[in-house]
């Protein structure tokens, strides 16, 4: 989708339509989630700091966004992929990779199925879209970027909507690309190429793999030796595990508070394990991530015996994390996520319950963290929660999508 | 510094030494080396991670007394591959030269002022013990073996990664837990330390202890304030203890059973390997189905298929199906003595126990699994 989250914004409030909109956190300290094109004329692009965004176009109108809206749109996309064929590997709410090869005695050839879709898509949700179609994922997605619009102050070109790239013609299209579309090259990756000469993903197909390995290292410098040949055989794959679930936050104030900082863990490790649980999920990595007032970014994780998915074992296992970081300069972000996910059927019970007496309660935590759910599931997530979470307000539980992109004006302000 | 000798003994000190050394890396550099002293024709090597320090003394031709602290790795691995005979070391300021039969090289030293000091033992007014206790290494490397399994390896948790050592009645008690299991084993008749005193011991110090018990007859212990020494021919082992409070592991163990099951030790335990290998790693449990007559063990794991097999058992108590972490009940009934294994239940979701028949010394505390 062309400015998934603004595009959305628009539609249900129309009289945002052609104003520079951005999707975000509007305080300090949130990001660009999203932007229009009339932003993007700005300079304007997703991940960008909202201050910076504020700076390049004042005029810039905020919207904080609504993740349950933007997941009835992607379900209603989704919708739309599915009627083509069933091999729909969805990337992120608004991207998905098709596979179509076996839709094409019904719909006729790739080029055809793509312009079906992209109007299906314009007719029956509203939204815009580009398309690219070509034998595999790498292409296919740098040709869909190749097909969007682009912004400029002057004016809005609208982009070709779809761009093919016909078998056999991959290296053509790929080559003169700069290296830092290839997935896997950043900032660092594409200036250490750059000092080889190395601008474009034909400049990189041009070097030896020895050569490669050696300067990136040998699982990066053979992923790009082989991408830059447009090797690719990824399938698309309709069920894409899950990987890890996490939630993070960024704070309208640094925590500096032990107290502070241990109450947002409980709180973060509460909706995270609620999370696993309603997937049938359960972990046994655990990860914290913290950035310091100065934005450095660290990550600390362990990986213990057994998967959890209750909120107190997460909790529990977070905490000691984060004991182990100097936290005194201040935290603006706080992340807990799990991994090495399996289905949560069995459990490992624990002495510690009968250590701490209970043991005629049953198998402690995941008891009451089922009960947790059902009251949530019929009363709302604020009706239960950890006692550590209450305050005059009720218990401040977070729910998906709350506070994605950095506290917005009201919070910095106190208000509620 | 300058001796030699042959390289069998080099190497074995080296070798030994160095597994207390830390791999390189980490935060005090000098701490991947080994410390070679030598004094008259004695040659000190020591490995420290500051936790642990192992200190191996051997006799070799001293010519110049000295001290060299070199990268313990590389140095073993030289003298691994040197031929057999005469080895000699010489160091000056910053170097160390090697030479055996046409084998040449010089490596360059690590700071010996950095090397922590081996810890002396401090007695002060709280000291543990009083002098040192001898024991006989048959019972402790056995109870080491039984034991030491059971202690956690999450630094997490740093108290559950030790093993306490505790008078009880008269002898010394040891027990180990990583809160799924517990280990506890009775050395009777062993004063180690006075009536009501513990000590909680690294479990990776009683690793390395358990590794060198096979070479030796006697092991002499002592304790102090903040560590303990085991001091075995010719290697001095000295590790920290660890400061904090024991889980009360006595309120875990409940006071009876009401089923009961008896069963072959390598029976079980040749069904086990069996079962298990359709389990696809250490957290698919595996059931076992208990009845009067056979036990039937299985394990399931949903994508790849099942196995199970029937055991000849005695089985007093009510039928049901409790399931456990396959590698953690396969190390209980190891860690059993005697020919047959009895398991202990009360239901399938509080604490069974297992021992070896006849052997009140040994005790394997697990808790099930829960299967839905």
């Amino acid at each position: 989708m062309n400015a998934f989250y603004a595009s959305v914004e628009v539609i249900e409030d129309p009289s945002l339509a052609a104003k520079p909109l951005i999707v975000g956190g509007s305080g300090d300290r949130g990001v660009v989630a999203s932007c229009s094109y009339e932003a993007r004329a700005y300079g304007i692009h997703s991940a960008m700091p909202s201050a910076q965004a504020r700076r390049l176009c004042p005029q810039a109108v905020f919207v904080h966004g609504d993740h349950a809206r933007y997941s009835e749109y992607s379900r209603r996309i989704h919708d739309v992929f599915a009627s083509f064929t069933p091999l729909v590997e969805g990337v992120a709410l608004d991207e998905a990779y098709l596979d179509v090869s076996g839709a094409r005695l019904l719909f006729g050839p790739g080029p055809r199925i793509a312009d079906a879709v992209r109007r299906r898509v314009r007719d029956e949700v509203g939204l815009d879209s580009a398309v690219g179609v070509a034998t595999t994922k790498l292409i296919a997605k740098l040709a869909s970027k190749a097909a969007k619009p682009r912004a400029t102050l002057r004016a809005l070109d609208p982009g070709p909507g779809v761009v093919v790239v016909e078998p056999g013609a991959e290296l053509d299209f790929l080559h003169p690309l700069g290296v830092s579309a290839l997935p896997g090259v950043g900032p660092g990756t594409r200036s250490r190429l750059e000092r080889f000469g190395v601008i474009t993903v034909g400049d990189l197909a041009a070097i030896p793999l020895d050569t490669l390995t050696a300067s990136l290292g040998p699982s990066l410098g053979r992923h790009l030796h082989e991408l830059a040949r447009a090797h690719d055989d990824r399938r698309v794959e309709p069920e894409r595990a899950v990987k890890s679930v996490g939630h993070e936050e960024t704070y309208a104030r640094d925590l500096v508070d032990a107290d502070d900082l241990r109450r947002e863990v409980v709180r973060l490790s509460d909706a995270v394990s609620a999370r696993l649980r309603s997937s049938g999920l359960a972990g046994r990595t655990v990860t914290v991530k913290v950035r310091f007032h100065d934005h450095a970014t660290i990550t600390r994780s362990h990986t213990g015996p057994y998967p959890l998915d209750t909120g107190p074992e997460l909790a529990r296992a977070a905490s000691s994390l984060l004991e182990r970081v100097d936290s005194c300069s201040g935290v603006r972000l706080l992340g807990v996520s799990v991994s090495g996910l399996a289905a949560g059927a069995s459990r490992q019970l624990s002495l510690d319950w009968v250590e701490q007496g209970r043991a005629a309660a049953g198998p402690g935590w995941a008891q009451a963290s089922r009960a947790v759910d059902e009251v949530r599931s019929r009363f709302g997530e604020g009706a239960v929660g950890p006692a550590a979470l209450l305050d005059e307000r009720g218990i401040r539980v977070r729910r998906t999508g709350d506070q994605q992109w950095g506290p917005s004006d009201d919070t910095r302000q106190g208000k509620s | 510094m300058k001796f030699s000798c042959e390289r069998d003994v080099l190497l074995e000190a080296l070798a030994v030494a160095s597994r207390a050394a830390t791999g390189r890396g980490g935060s005090l550099p000098v701490l991947s080396g080994v410390r070679l002293e030598v004094g008259g024709d004695r040659l000190y090597v020591a490995g420290s991670d500051l936790d642990l320090t192992i200190r191996v003394e051997t006799q070799v031709k001293g010519s110049q007394d000295g001290v060299c602290v070199l990268p313990a790795r590389t140095v073993t691995e030289i003298t691994r591959a040197l031929e057999a005979g005469a080895v000699s070391i010489e160091s000056d300021e910053d170097e160390a030269h090697l030479s055996s039969g046409r084998y040449r090289s010089s490596l360059r030293a690590l700071p010996a002022d950095d090397f922590p000091r081996v810890p002396a033992l401090t007695r002060g007014d709280g000291g543990v013990t009083e002098g040192v206790v001898n024991l006989d290494v048959g019972d402790v490397g056995q109870a080491l073996r039984q034991v030491v399994r059971a202690a956690s390896s999450d630094d997490a948790r740093p108290i559950l990664t030790g093993v306490l050592m505790t008078a009880e009645e008269g002898g010394l008690r040891l027990v180990a837990t990583d809160s799924y299991r517990l280990a506890i084993r009775d050395l009777p008749g062993r004063n180690v330390l006075g009536e009501g005193q513990q000590v909680l011991v690294p479990s990776k110090a009683l690793a390395e202890l358990q590794r060198l018990l096979p070479s030796v007859s006697e092991v002499e212990l002592a304790f102090g304030d903040h560590d303990a020494t085991f001091d075995l021919a010719g290697v001095r082992l000295t590790t920290r203890l660890i400061e904090g409070d024991f889980p009360n592991y006595r309120q875990l163990i409940p006071s009876s059973y009401p089923n009961r099951l008896v069963v072959d030790k390598e029976e079980i335990q040749g069904a086990l390997r069996r079962v298990r290998l359709l389990a696809r790693d250490a957290t698919t449990p595996v059931r076992l189905a208990l009845r009067p007559d056979t036990i039937e063990l299985s394990v399931v794991t949903s994508d790849l298929g099942q196995a199970s097999e029937e055991v000849d058992s005695k089985y007093e108590g009510t039928e049901m199906t409790v399931a456990f972490n396959p590698g953690y009940l396969v190390d209980g009934i190891e860690a059993t003595d005697g020919d047959e294994v009895s398991l202990e239940t009360i239901d399938a979701l509080r604490p069974a126990i297992i021992r070896g028949t006849g052997s009140e010394e040994f005790l394997y505390l697990l808790m099930p699994v829960r299967v839905s």
